[in-house]
């Protein structure tokens, strides 16, 4: 085999799990390639867009006809628009089948979702790691809160998450630089909720990965120029991306090859030593398939596609895949079930505005099946809203046409509030990913069938999460408040997870403790594939952690001699 | 704030009618352009008086100058769905006519005055016009709940009132407006690089809306 196709460790995938997999892998050591199934995209350079004004795009950053026809699935949400429509993957080129309804929004470049992800970052809380044992939900976790605990600290240091210490134990605090502001009116609401509910319930900043203050391990940073064009690719790398963050760390070791257009296929498996011996990749530009080897492969190619090459792996011992021996390989999907919230007016505040573009809005913690409170479902849900003064796309009812109307409109309109909940999904065996066989995509692959539905206990919460905040805001004085519940189809939420869950027992679990896959010990799965459940708060900053944790495990175990 | 959650919040604060926004939702038809379906430079000419009228010059540029009646062209001829398409067209025509009838001549021809009682008077018919859609439109949506709700039934295929041809020119004209590099310069606060946020900043009335680079 050739010098240049043998590595220490091959990671598979570019986001935000693959970045971090890259960087703890290589500063331990490892001589490392990361694998890309996309396209180079080159910080700063390539972020073609991040400066581009709204009258630069021909339609004003909206959504043809054209761009309908030609992504069937993206345009069902927000992704299908012109202003970052090259960082979302072709349905055409990688289509995925539907027993039912799923909304599966990628990115197939160097980044990956690292580069679009709403930067909300929250721990997990201890009640997160139990209550699947408590319930008898699905299969405990393998790990509790402790494990992970000082490696949220370790990831927060570097990845540089903003916001304000409260003390709150459904919402463990980080390590934070200086929490961006609520807003005058946000902060009154806090307050009245805060007196009304007598400390039960909270509205905090919502916690981002944002740079507010210099991180000194991650020095290529600037701070945040509350611009609103996060999602273009920030040229001040203010938000933690594998590109802004991670992948210059692990540039720095001089230990990192990076492979963009490289469509790992399977894992290689060898079946004398039952240990895996590289990855087999499609060349997305030549088709010409490769070969690379390495004593430890860390699959981090988002949550499905992880899944996914696993099932095409050493199908000649397990006909289901690498990792199936449990049955429960592809598995236990989950997301976070949302698009459903209230909003209302605020009376006065005529003499307060604000001033720059803030790229978070508040967050108020799960209250609900915890500390005492008991529903006729389980687990919970955290909101996610903002306060604001209506822009120039209000409606005034009392004018017409004219100079009135356009001076009108210049001028900030009434103050509102509104927020959308996020509710935990449980791991249902029966919601799965299969390979579907009979459609390929542009590469003749396989692709995957989804057949993931949200059930009783989450239609139950979705009550909830609608009436509790009219509660609220009515509670905190919001004058007309409105409640609103638009379809949601699983996957929109973009925090696809389980199918390859870690457990305690190999019988019903495709992962140990320590990430490893119980059938094959030094293949590593660190991202969204890996989750035993979901708890209800965005999941990225729980795979950082898990991935640095597990790439920490792997380099100990190989200097120990057991892989 | 993420995007999706402004898409939420614009929807709840609308009732679900983004304003110049409904190329966000609109379904996809054809986008061929049918006959009939094409701008001249003449009718960019015309959309412009009309824009103008709309959102005359002030203080701030008006919206001839902030070339809206280009950008109309654009949105309508690639984001609209045939039907939408359709109204437009057929409600340039419409619009010249019913100003015919008001004014004894068409609307190239009017006084500023007389284009502004005309475009009133639409204002006034297109508000009204679009209770009833949205009355229509409540009925189709719970129509197509209830029947897909069941499994074996056939997919319902809701019905669409038309869009009033004013109420499009008008929500063209206030994105375009507000969009363009003229307008948003001169009739907003335009603040592409803020550096910083302030969330108790205070305001006086006239002071005008901070905007951003997107």
């Amino acid at each position: 085999m050739a010098d240049n196709n043998t590595f220490d460790a091959i990671v598979v995938g570019s986001g935000i799990s693959g970045g971090w997999a890259a960087k703890e892998l290589t500063q331990r050591g490892l001589k490392t390639i990361m694998l890309e199934r996309g396209g180079e995209l080159v910080h700063i350079k390539d972020y073609e867009k991040s400066n581009r004004p709204v009258w630069e795009y021909p339609h004003r950053g909206g959504r043809t006809q054209q761009m309908i026809e030609d992504y069937p699935k993206l345009k069902r949400d927000y992704p299908l628009n012109e202003r970052n429509l090259h960082y979302w993957a072709s349905d055409k080129d990688c289509p995925y089948t539907e027993t039912k309804r799923f909304d599966w929004f990628r990115g197939y470049h160097m980044g990956g979702r690292s580069l679009m992800w709403g930067r909300q970052s929250y721990r997990w809380c201890e009640e997160d790691f139990l209550a699947n044992e408590k319930e008898g939900i699905a299969t405990p976790w393998p790990i509790n809160y402790n494990d992970i605990k000082d490696w949220y600290t370790h990831v927060e240091k570097f990845a540089g998450i903003q916001g304000s210490y409260e003390n709150l134990a459904v919402l463990p605090d980080s390590h934070f630089l200086p929490a961006m502001d609520l807003n005058i009116v946000e902060k009154d609401v806090a307050a009245r909720i805060k007196a009304h509910y007598k400390n039960q319930r909270t509205l905090i900043i919502g916690r981002t990965a944002h740079v507010t203050a210099p991180i000194p391990e991650s020095p290529e940073r600037n701070k945040c120029q509350y611009r609103d064009m996060c999602w273009n690719g920030c040229p001040y790398g203010a938000y933690f991306s594998t590109q802004s963050s991670t992948l210059p760390a692990a540039m720095k070791t001089g230990l990192l090859t990076v492979r963009p257009d490289a469509i790992v296929k399977e894992v290689i498996y060898d079946k004398e030593t039952k240990k895996a011996k590289g990855v087999r990749i499609v060349d997305a530009l030549t088709n010409e398939v490769k070969e690379y080897y390495a004593k430890v492969v860390f699959l981090c190619a988002s949550a499905f596609n992880s899944t996914w090459v696993l099932m095409n792996s050493a199908t000649d011992i397990w006909p289901d895949g690498l990792g199936s021996s449990s049955g429960e390989l592809g598995h236990n999907a989950m997301d976070h079930h949302f698009r459903v919230g209230a909003g209302g007016e605020i009376e006065g505040y005529e003499d307060k505005y604000y001033f720059g573009h803030r790229p978070t809005g508040f967050y108020i913690p799960r209250f609900r099946n915890f500390a005492g409170d008991k529903r006729d479902y389980i687990r919970g849900f955290g909101y996610q809203g903002a306060a604001s003064r209506n822009g120039w796309g209000r409606e005034v009812k009392e004018l017409s046409i004219g100079a009135e109307l356009k001076d009108a409109l210049s001028e900030p309109g009434d103050w509102r509030i509104g927020a959308t909940a996020f509710g935990e999904m449980l791991p249902y065996h029966d919601n799965t990913i299969k390979l579907n066989k009979d459609v390929k995509d542009k590469w003749g692959l396989p692709v995957l069938d989804m057949n993931v539905e949200i059930k009783d206990n989450e239609k139950k919460m979705r009550v909830d999460m609608k009436e509790d905040l009219k509660e609220m805001f009515e509670a905190a004085g919001v004058k007309n408040v409105n409640t609103f519940e638009s379809d949601y189809a699983p996957g929109m939420g973009i925090h696809e997870m389980g199918t390859a869950r870690m457990g305690r027992d190999a019988k019903n679990s495709v992962l140990n403790g320590n990430n490893q896959v119980w059938d094959c010990k030094n293949v590593f799965v660190t991202d969204g594939a890996c989750m035993t459940s979901a708890s209800c708060v965005n999941p990225s900053l729980t795979y950082m952690a898990l991935t640095a944790r597990a790439a920490a495990f792997a380099v100990d175990e190989l200097k120990k001699g057991n892989l | 704030m993420n995007r999706r959650e402004l898409i939420q919040m614009i929807a709840v604060v609308t009732g679900g009618v983004v304003i110049g926004g409904e190329f966000l939702v609109a379904g996809c038809k054809s986008p061929d352009a049918g006959p009939g379906m094409t701008f001249t430079e003449n009718d960019i000419a015309f959309l412009d008086e009309v824009a103008e009228t709309i959102f005359p010059k002030t203080t701030s540029v008006g919206a001839k100058e902030a070339k809206v009646g280009q950008y109309m062209t654009v949105m309508v001829n690639d984001c609209y769905d045939e039907q939408d398409q359709k109204a437009f067209h057929t409600g340039m025509k419409t619009l010249d006519d019913a100003c015919q009838k008001m004014h004894g001549h068409g609307f190239m021809k009017a006084t500023p005055e007389q284009r502004k009682a005309l475009l009133v008077s639409l204002d006034t018919e297109a508000k009204e016009y679009g209770k009833k859609k949205s009355e229509f439109d409540k009925v189709e949506n719970e129509k197509e709940k209830t029947q897909n709700a069941n499994a074996n039934a056939t997919k319902y295929e809701k019905q669409r009132m038309d869009n009033h041809y004013f109420t499009q020119m008008k929500q063209l004209t206030i994105a375009g407006y507000f969009t363009s590099k003229e307008g948003r310069q001169s009739a907003t606060r335009y603040e592409p690089v803020p550096g910083k946020y302030i969330g108790d900043y205070d305001y006086k009335k006239g002071d005008k809306i901070f905007t951003s680079l997107s």
